[in-house]
């Protein structure tokens, strides 16, 4: 199965700090864990997953073996790295950013949200992780769950478009 | 337990930083927890002191804790039990 994850920039897991094989000419190793989420287990996103999860870079990788789906994530008991998203890099990183706050200021200014508009420039430089956080708040604010949902999946369309992602 | 199903705040972080740590947490929980890390740097770095923590009082033995911190830690303790 086809996923993408998320690295720190220095190709180490965001949580585990974990050394991940990298690929190069080829995928890089194989990695093997028991697929326990959240515990052990290759870690990976669907395009869908993506805005929850996104770094500074990020790899197609390849999963195999028993696959665990999870509605945040997938958790497989192996998986490798078959290449870098070459696309996603700081220009794609800022222009994500830009895109979230940009919603976050529609949302909010639509709806005389200040305490909202007030905190979207200031956490610009914190990067999309959080602009996308903030959007998806604003839009549960204003429609519950559902809207949460909604600016999420408009973020991952956003990410899949841009990067040429597939599941 | 986080009271949404789509996120944490930074308070709940405090709160459930020890079960994280300790994989006691629901996978669910852990993964809102985790993703709430993604993007707040504070936290992180909260996270990542108790972790420091654990691991240096993990390594403590009770015989080379002083008396004289033995008595304070008791009088402490006895004082934050009657607050």
């Amino acid at each position: 199965m086809k996923a993408y994850k998320v690295l720190r920039a220095d190709g180490r897991g965001v949580f585990t700090a974990f050394r991940w094989p990298l690929p190069a000419a080829r995928p890089g190793e194989w990695v093997r864990s028991e697929p326990k989420p959240c515990r052990s287990g290759i870690h990976a996103c669907r395009p869908s997953h993506l805005p929850l999860w996104i770094g500074r870079s990020l790899y197609e990788i390849e999963l195999d073996g028993e696959i665990v789906d999870d509605a945040m994530k997938v958790v497989a008991s192996q998986g490798r790295l078959v290449r870098r998203i070459d696309a996603w890099d700081e220009q794609a990183y800022d222009a994500y950013t830009r895109m979230c706050a940009d919603r976050a200021h529609e949302l909010a200014r639509g709806h005389g949200l200040d305490n909202w508009e007030a905190v979207i420039e200031p956490s610009v430089p914190e990067g999309g992780a959080l602009l996308g956080f903030v959007a998806a708040r604003i839009a549960e604010e204003l429609d519950g769950v559902e809207g949460y949902h909604r600016e999420r999946a408009t973020q991952a369309e956003w990410l899949a478009e841009r990067l040429q992602l597939s599941s | 337990m986080a009271h949404s199903p789509l996120h944490i705040s930074c308070q709940e972080v405090v709160e459930l930083v020890s079960d994280y740590l300790e994989q006691a947490l629901p996978a669910d929980d852990a993964a809102l927890l985790e993703q709430h890390l993604n993007f707040c740097d504070g936290c992180v770095w909260y996270v990542d002191q108790v972790r420091t923590t654990i691991n240096v009082v993990g390594e403590l033995r009770a015989e080379d804790v002083p008396e004289e911190t033995k008595a304070k830690l008791m009088i402490a303790f006895r004082d934050w039990k009657r607050g």
